[in-house]
């Protein structure tokens, strides 16, 4: 797709700055060819500290007194838009999200469908019954089964810095803050720093007393001042990023703020003998496949490794050239991005790296793992007989295949990099599938999903193992005590 | 030793050939050193003929395939047997972290010490014969497997004159005795040469920011920085640097130089002064280059960045060609600009790279 002669495009949103008091910075993105100018917002550390005042009072005084069902039907209304192919925001989203990311616009289209469905009204009242039993309890006191009442209040003022070339990505946690209610304000990622401000928009325009209640913003880097007078501010912080990343915003913040740390995560695939005959293993590597081609596996849920029992009517081996297989059909359907020279180079010196390790083999020590696949190809499967090390591949659809004599032998090995665990995608019988969940839990995995849903959580999912909307929450109590020592202060009191 | 020995001769020979050297000489050492490194090394013979390489279907020194620097660590590259004399240079290991180190086998240091030699007196001597030197390095005998440290040594022993010294021990720097050897220098209106790892002089500017005191260095002084920053110093942008370090000796920027070399490689690039960064690199005609996309290995097109592969004739035991991890453009004129590494994979994504897992495998 080309963007000829494109004016550049504006990012974030800021209720009440003038856009013409704002100092904007132009990030460029060059993809094949297609090239595109997006201006973020650089604000002073005195416009970031307005700003945070002006969400926080719009927030208590327009979003808190919304019913939580009002909330849901104002995000659904918005959603529907995103989801309406037809309308402008879709139609921008479609054409803007490829040419800032790379990634097919194919495939960003079937992700954006997937990704928005899951924040439609009767899912996201799924999202927050997963987190409260009574969800009213958003809204008012309700009565506390031990007595007296509690209530569940959102932050004043959540701030979000999102990660990620993976599109929109940052409406999870934004949906999450709206919901329970607080003023929102974002940091864009740097690599898509254009969705989260349309959606600010989008509901501005869906439901404008809303306005003024979040604000997308952007800094360079770890940002400077600006960034410290948000962060000063903010009630609750989330974050997304390597751990480097995370460990240095939590530095910055004072030991009152609440901090909830998304780091990066490895996923793989576990593939029972019993999936693997002939009629079943083909379509479990297609299954897999989609999960390695989605967005490149750039998402927390990704996988790099699958591994395989031997036993079954298709080796290990089998399953690792079925997946090469459709890894290759997939990227005739949903070509892989054009990867930059480091990006490349990375991809360069995973193939190598096995191949040397190959070559370098003592003889009648274990061969090391093969690749399937040349060079130039735009995806990898390695190929290993043995059990090894967790290790991550270098992404861009690059995976392992490993083999191994039973399942039981991969949460000891995975159970080592315990930080890094999230989704295990896992094709087994039901038993199978329960026995192997415990020990994956008990090993660090926090989602387990079938093969090919790997890389498209469910609603209401509880992201790396925590609550989405608990975990945001101060829950406030009136206990039994306060109740009847009201009682006696009452007009009617006898 | 004996079939190697007329190889080293001609190869010696072709270093010091007055006036370069044409295409076709160039691909016939190549090609020569291509037959022996693929004759003796098995490993690397099954990696050239995975390419499709062999000693009979190479023409040119470009097609011999390019060895990633890793193999270095992963397994011994050599075409001579282990003897008890031979040196090993051994990267620093810190770039990855944690990692085994890289290791370049020299059976003898002849080769290496003309091709360093014979290219240091071009590019940083530059028609003198001697300079009084100062080293921001340890010496050879506290890092005996440091190529820096050999390289700094040869440079002081062949072409320092009497009274240079190294100012770093295992004790650090001696900065007391720098200033000393500084201030004589201003002293005596006799140019002064500066060598060093680029960390240690981020330590000596912040040394004398403290101090606030600053050298004027007489005229024909010069520096020569190399090998980055390496997680010793804070990171200074080249700029930056540049502009310190003129600032606090009294050098022009156009002589402060910056050495681009390789424990993977027997020779070394120079630039012509850091008055405009990056800097145009460039080597001896012993060394060659290419730019290679680095999934296919081939040539990138005209204009565009790609990794940088370095066929160096000095490197005779090991394997001649590598690719490095640096990415490079061409500059016009001749020569390359180095844009940095290629860091791989800054996870953009919430995936996991694997840069950061590595750094929490080791930690």
């Amino acid at each position: 797709m080309s963007l000829p002669g494109m004016q550049p495009v504006r990012a974030g949103y800021l209720p009440g700055i003038d856009p013409a008091e704002v100092a904007w910075q132009v990030l460029a993105f060059e993809r094949a060819g297609a090239s595109l100018q997006v201006e973020v917002p650089v604000l002073t550390a005195a416009q970031m500290a307005a700003l945070a005042a002006r969400v926080r009072q719009a927030a208590a005084l327009h979003l808190r007194p919304m019913p939580v069902a009002q909330i849901i039907d104002v995000i659904d209304r918005a959603i529907a838009r995103l989801l309406d192919r037809a309308g402008p925001w879709r139609q921008r989203a479609e054409a803007l999200l490829p040419a800032v990311s790379g990634y097919d616009a194919e495939m960003v289209r079937l992700g954006l469908t997937g990704f928005f469905k899951t924040f439609r009204a009767p899912q996201l009242r799924r999202f927050v019954a997963e987190d409260f039993a009574n969800p009213l309890v958003l809204d008012g006191f309700q009565p506390a089964a031990k007595g007296g009442a509690v209530r569940a209040f959102g932050p004043d003022l959540l701030v979000h810095s999102w990660a990620g070339n993976v599109p929109a990505l940052a409406l999870w946690s934004f949906v999450c803050g709206l919901l329970v209610k607080a003023g929102n304000i974002g940091k864009l990622p740097s690599a898509e720093p254009l969705f989260a401000g349309w959606f600010a928009q989008l509901l501005a325009e869906v439901h404008p007393p809303l306005a003024d209640c979040f604000a997308v913003v952007w800094w360079k880097g770890a940002g400077g001042e600006d960034a410290d007078a948000l962060y000063a501010q903010a009630d609750t912080v989330l974050a997304y990023g390597g751990n480097d990343a995370l460990d240095a915003i939590r530095r910055r913040l004072p030991v009152t703020t609440r901090f909830l740390p998304h780091g990066h995560k490895l996923g793989f695939g576990l593939v029972s003998a019993g999936a693997l005959d002939t009629l079943d293993a083909p379509p479990l590597a297609r299954l897999a496949a989609w999960d390695v081609m989605r967005y490149d596996q750039q998402g927390c849920y990704s996988p790099h490794v699958f591994y395989v029992q031997r036993g079954g009517a298709v080796s290990p081996r089998g399953f690792a050239d079925y997946l090469a297989a459709e890894l290759a059909n997939l990227h005739r359907r949903f070509p892989r991005r054009p990867l930059p020279v480091d990006e490349a180079a990375a991809v360069a010196h995973w193939r190598q790296g096995i191949e040397w390790k190959a070559l370098s083999a003592a003889p009648g020590a274990p061969p090391g793992a093969q690749l399937i696949g040349a060079p130039a190809d735009a995806w990898s499967v390695a190929y290993a007989d043995t059990l090894g090390p967790l290790a991550p591949t270098a992404l861009q659809r690059t995976v392992q295949v490993v083999a191994v004599d039973t399942l039981d032998d991969v949460p000891p090995v995975v159970a080592r990099h315990k930080p890094f665990l999230q989704t295990a995608g896992v094709a087994a019988a039901p038993e199978e599938l329960h026995r192997l969940a415990a020990l994956l839990g008990a090993a660090g995995v926090t989602r387990v999903s079938a093969i090919g849903a790997m890389s498209t959580p469910e609603a209401g999912w509880h992201h790396d193992g925590r609550f989405n909307l608990l975990d945001l929450v101060r829950m406030v109590e009136i206990e039994a005590s306060a109740e009847t020592a009201a009682e006696p202060f009452a007009r009617y009191a006898d | 030793m004996d079939k190697v020995a007329p190889l080293v001769a001609d190869i010696l020979a072709f270093i010091a050939m007055p006036g370069g050297c044409t295409d076709s000489q160039f691909d016939a050492l190549a090609l020569r050193l291509f037959a022996h490194q693929y004759t003796a090394n098995a490993a690397y013979r099954t990696f050239c003929q995975r390419r499709g390489a062999t000693v009979r279907s190479a023409q040119r020194w470009s097609d011999i395939p390019a060895v990633p620097i890793d193999a270095f660590k992963a397994m011994e590259l050599r075409s001579e047997p282990p003897s008890p004399t031979e040196r090993v240079f051994m990267t620093s290991g810190t770039t990855r972290g944690g990692e085994t180190r890289g290791r370049h086998f020299h059976p003898r240091l002849e080769v290496y010490d003309l091709s360093m030699q014979r290219h240091f007196a071009e590019r940083f001597m530059r028609g003198a014969e001697r300079l009084p030197m100062g080293i921001l390095f340890p010496g050879e005998d506290l890092m005996p497997n440091s190529s820096l440290a050999h390289y700094l040594a040869l440079a002081q022993s062949r072409f320092g004159s009497p009274g240079s010294r190294h100012f770093v021990d295992a004790n650090g720097i001696d900065l007391a005795g720098l200033w000393q050897a500084l201030e004589a220098a201003e002293r005596s209106g006799q140019p002064y040469a500066l060598l060093g790892a680029s960390y240690s002089f981020v330590h000596v500017l912040d040394a004398l920011r403290e101090e606030g005191r600053r050298f004027r260095l007489p005229a024909g002084s010069r520096v020569l920085d190399t090998g980055g920053y390496k997680g010793q110093s804070r990171e200074l942008p080249l700029d930056a640097f540049y502009e310190a370090l003129s600032q606090a000796l009294g050098v022009p920027r156009s002589e402060c130089i910056n050495m681009y070399g390789m424990t993977e490689l027997s020779t070394q690039f120079y630039d012509d002064g850091n008055a405009v960064v990056p800097s145009v690199k460039s080597g001896p005609h012993w060394i060659r280059s290419r730019l290679v996309d680095p999934a296919t290995g081939r040539d990138v097109p005209p204009g565009e960045r790609g990794i940088l592969v370095h066929c160096d004739l000095a490197n005779y035991n090991a394997v001649t060609t590598i690719l490095t991890e640096d990415v490079g453009e061409w500059a016009e004129g001749g020569g390359f600009r180095l844009l940095g590494r290629a860091q791989g994979a800054q996870a953009k994504g919430c995936s996991l790279a694997v840069e950061e897992f590595v750094r929490a495998a080791s930690a």
